[in-house]
């Protein structure tokens, strides 16, 4: 990611000044003195390509003189509408038209050093490339951008907002690698060991293997893994960052972790299969939640949990009909070897309460095809036995840009997953496949505050957006960090 | 509807007498033995059949009866009475609307279609003798309900007939008597629909060899006001056109006018309680036929509105009708509301399965009222979003819009489409500034099993929601 700083306003000699302004205003600050310096060749520019500042809008003025080899206009639309989603799509916006350039400037001087920072904040977000497997592209179509400077009144306070940001970028930045990943690297002992680095942010990481599982009666995340020539790993992340006098329960955060999903014996067609490398992108979110927060040492115990297995076709494999016992004792008739994240993480949440006994669990996994067919892409589905956790999820997702739709529970969806021979079934058919998703992880809660954000449909992105490269989003990542800090912090 | 009578004193001993208790209320002393031993306990839905003169039906109420609790109560008991021709209620100890909601559900879960039976037709129940304390107040309370239920099951009956029997001719001769209860009904045919344009629902129906209709039905109520419009999706059949529908169960494709049956419903009740607020109904009712004359994927139509739509689905043809019902409705009556009803997508099954219907719409008051209506009647929703990318997919290469996205354009190897928020937000398209609501009942219209208010069979989902809707919500002058 490109250096982010905040200095005090000054024209840059050379390269490219970026200019963010809003619906209809007049040149101020510094990028009045740019069209000051260019004889007004900024003002004639912008007045000519009909730049009015509307929210996306963006041109460039090339070589407009006074050195600059370009400056670049962006929209922020009508300023009383201008808050922390619309900055950081302007710097993903301001990212795309300045990736060629080594260095830019970007006069943020008449904007609340908050709204610089998200700004600053969205070009970091928008700069994410996973090219480790790229070996042959081209120079000139590899971005450049070392250094984006942003010229602020106040410098400490735009700092200040900043530094817990660029510890949430660093998160999301770990989340989207791990996702990227293809499934012959990241294994689950691969993701595992890759969860060690967070001890050096404060993160106490320990590694469960099979026969600690084994142990602990995981009867049905071994039964997912069975299959796989990989060992399945469950990792316990710590973060103890509540100050002395007011440690409680810790909140706790639980992924799936299928780190490459084939369906198992229910296998799966094989068009689009590829996209089943991101079955573990709950997981993957959690690993960079828990780098977030302890990298702006977040005044919370926090704890992260991720359940990491492969599900494979083979001669071991689980198969349908199976009847396997969880770590809870309840026992699972699987009718559908393919709805084996919710087996997984039976075992990951019931450990999570005899081990910790959390204020409230939050799980992500990438559960159903069903709530992509319900919602489709923009929202996540959230399922919750607790109204506050839920409204303060929704809020802190609205606010990020990260958005999640409540779903409904209820007794007469679970009937749909009754089994004839043992205590439940893993799947309850077409109708309401979220929900009985939903309701087959509520069964191993035991009544405690919990939420369940299905991320089938936003953990992934076929195209671009605002602040996202198409591919791995993070979703979860920054959503969650707000609500631990919103809520759970002092 | 059976016939219900209200009588003061014990039931006769030949009809079989339900019995209504609360959880943990004393139950009668001549039953008190018989309860404990089978551990009755009064829990919602349980039920107790002791034999005997006369033989009791004993149905718990669970600890919060209230009316739907009550109505719940009364369908149960009624559907393990089995065969029989008349029942009694005993209302000892029961408030009036608890007497009331307990017939109402007797009268939803004794509902029964028989009409194409020629053999062997069971025994139905045709009579209810409620005993009540104080049977005038009884009375007057059913008498608050019932059109209602009547509402409901003429719902269910409309569902219920077969596509053969329910052609759209048929459909709108069935509304035409509903002229008798004071409605005004309009038919309008296809010599209409083409001077005015209605371009969607004759390319709908433009396959079949019964025309299309659009049936408008009128409540003038008391209020000065402009009306509250209903817009039904009657589908008399669906075979998906030249996007046809695969064999296996199609047959249900003859309950794809549960939406339009469910407005005609509510209108009824309406009439029948003389509401005072004004409504109007606007159905589109079609067969959507395989056949040389049918509409093509491909097409491009120009609908009631002037906006061109190109087809991408034949089979997605209920969003099409509803364009243009859509637009009469609030084009020719300018409601101060308009709720449509719709069996539209597979999609809203997946998300929400057979126990709520989708709630989509523009005004969050509306929408939250429908939401409270539903629940008063026992008749879910949920709200479901229309997102902006949702209608991004809308977008045409040749017309204003297209219909839906292409099967196969979804994620996973094209397999998942949010198939409800489209068809949704293809529907706002047409709305306008006026509020709307929108239900997608495509997994509530029928039910595979017995129900919480009926038999296996049509539910008539959505005309007592609709009725409850106006009770709270229209009434009064804003």
């Amino acid at each position: 990611m490109p250096d982010i700083a905040f200095v005090k306003p000054a024209l840059p000699r050379s390269g490219a000044l970026v200019l963010p302004l809003a619906e209809e205003a007049t040149l101020a600050g510094l990028a009045k003195q740019a069209d000051e310096a260019t004889g007004g060749a900024i003002s004639r520019g912008l007045e000519a390509a009909k730049f009015k500042g509307r929210k996306g809008q963006a041109t460039t003025l090339w070589a407009p003189g006074a050195g600059l080899s370009k400056v670049v206009a962006i929209g922020l639309g009508k300023p009383a509408d201008l808050a922390e989603t619309g900055a950081e799509a302007a710097g993903g916006t301001m990212f795309a038209a300045i990736a060629q350039e080594r260095e830019a400037v970007v006069a943020a001087d008449g904007l609340a050093p908050a709204l610089a920072a998200s700004m600053a904040m969205g070009v970091v977000l928008k700069s994410y490339r996973f090219d480790r497997y790229r070996t042959t592209e081209k120079e000139e179509d590899k971005p450049k951008t070392e250094r984006v400077a942003l010229a602020v009144s106040d410098t400490t306070k735009a700092k200040a907002a900043f530094a817990p940001l660029q510890a949430v970028a660093d998160g999301v930045f770990l989340t989207r690698d791990l996702v990227s990943e293809p499934p012959n690297v990241l294994t689950p002992a691969d993701c595992a060991e890759r969860c060690k680095a967070l001890t050096k942010l404060g993160v106490e990481v320990e590694i469960l293997g099979p026969k600690e599982m084994k142990k602990l009666g995981f009867g049905a995340l071994l039964g997912v893994a069975q299959g796989s020539a990989q060992e399945a790993r469950m990792v316990v992340m710590k973060w103890n960052g509540a100050p002395k006098a007011k440690k409680g329960k810790p909140l706790a955060f639980i992924g799936k972790g299928v780190t490459f999903d084939t369906g198992g014996i229910s296998i799966k067609p094989a068009g689009g299969m590829e996209d089943m490398k991101w079955d573990m992108a709950g997981a993957g979110t959690v690993i960079g939640l828990m780098a977030a927060l302890a990298g702006r040492k977040a005044k919370a115990d926090v704890v992260g949990l991720v359940g990491l297995v492969e599900n494979m076709p083979s001669a071991n494999a689980q198969r349908p009909g199976d009847v396997v016992t969880s770590a809870s004792g309840q026992t699972i008739e699987v009718i559908n070897t393919d709805a084996e994240g919710r087996l997984v993480l039976a075992d990951v949440i019931h450990y999570c309460i005899e081990k910790f006994d959390p204020r409230f669990m939050v799980d992500l996994a990438t559960l159903t095809g069903a709530i992509i067919i319900a919602l489709g892409h923009e929202h996540a589905g959230l399922f919750s036995n607790d109204d506050t956790l839920a409204s303060r999820i929704e809020a802190a997702g609205r606010a990020t840009g990260e958005t999640a739709w409540r779903m409904p529970l209820g007794e007469a969806y679970d009937k749909q997953i009754k089994s004839d021979i043992a205590d439940m079934k893993n799947v309850g058919g077409r109708p309401g496949g979220s929900i009985t998703a939903a309701q087959f992880i509520q069964r191993f809660v035991q009544g405690k505050p919990w939420a369940h954000l299905d991320i089938a449909g936003t953990a992934w992105s076929s195209k671009d957006t605002a602040t996202t490269p198409k591919g791995a989003t993070a979703y979860g990542v920054r959503m969650l960090d707000r609500l631990v800090a919103e809520h759970y912090e002092g | 509807m059976i016939a219900v009578r209200f009588r003061r004193g014990a039931p006769r001993p030949e009809a079989p007498c339900i019995v209504a208790l609360a959880e943990g209320a004393a139950p009668p002393r001549a039953l008190a033995s018989a309860l404990a031993a089978a551990r009755f306990t009064g829990a919602a839905g349980q039920v107790l059949d002791l034999p005997g003169t006369p033989r009791r039906l004993v149905v718990g109420l669970g600890t919060a009866p209230d009316a739907p609790a009550c109505e719940r109560a009364g369908a149960a008991a009624v559907l393990a009475a089995g065969a029989t021709e008349e029942v009694a209620l005993s209302g000892a100890g029961l408030g009036a609307a608890q007497v009331a909601a307990l017939a109402a559900g007797i009268a939803l879960g004794a509902w029964s279609f028989d009409t194409h039976r020629t053999r062997d037709v069971p025994r139905r129940i045709r009579r209810l003798v409620v005993h009540a304390d104080d049977p005038d107040a009884a009375e007057a309370a059913f008498a608050v309900v019932a059109p209602g239920i009547a509402g409901c099951l003429l719902a269910r009956d409309l569902v219920a007939e077969p596509a053969n029997h329910l052609t759209t001719r048929r459909f709108a001769e069935r509304l035409e008597a509903l002229a008798a209860e004071g409605i005004e009904v309009t038919i309008h045919g296809r010599k209409w629909l083409e001077r005015h344009g209605f371009g969607a629902l004759l390319a709908v129906g433009g396959g079949a060899a019964d025309p299309p209709r659009l049936a408008v039905l009128r409540w003038r109520g008391a209020l000065p006001m402009l009306p509250v419009a209903f817009v039904g999706k009657g589908m008399v059949f669906d075979t998906g056109g030249i996007s046809i529908k695969p064999a296996a169960g199609m047959e249900a494709m003859r309950a794809d006018m549960a939406g339009a049956a469910a407005c005609a419903g509510a209108m009824l009740a309406l009439a029948r309680r003389k509401s005072p607020s004004p409504a109007v109904a606007v159905l589109a009712i079609a067969e959507n036929a395989t056949g040389a004359a049918s509409y093509r994927p491909g097409d491009v139509i120009r609908t009631a509105s002037r906006r061109t739509v190109e087809v991408i689905d034949t089979d997605a043809e209920g969003r099409l009708v509803l364009a243009d019902a859509l637009h009469h409705a609030i084009a020719a009556f300018r409601p101060r509301a308009v709720v449509d009803l719709a069996t539209l997508t597979g999609s809203i099954v997946t998300a929400l399965g057979h126990h709520r219907a989708g709630i989509f719409g523009s005004d969050a008051a509306l929408m939250a009222s429908a939401a409270a209506a539903g629940e008063a009647v026992g008749e879910p929703l949920w709200p479901m979003p229309i997102g902006e990318t949702h209608r991004e997919v809308l977008r045409s290469d040749i017309a204003d819009l297209r219909q839906c996205a292409p099967a196969g354009s979804g994620a996973w190897g094209g397999r998942f489409l949010p198939d409800a928020c489209h068809a949704a937000a293809f529907l706002r398209e047409f709305v306008g500034a006026t509020p709307w609501a929108h239900l997608d009942i495509a997994g509530v219209d029928t039910a595979e099993e017995a129900h919480a208010l009926g038999p296996a069979g049509p539910t008539g989902f959505g005309a007592r929601l609709l009725d409850r809707l106006v009770a709270l919500r229209f009434e009064t002058e804003p």
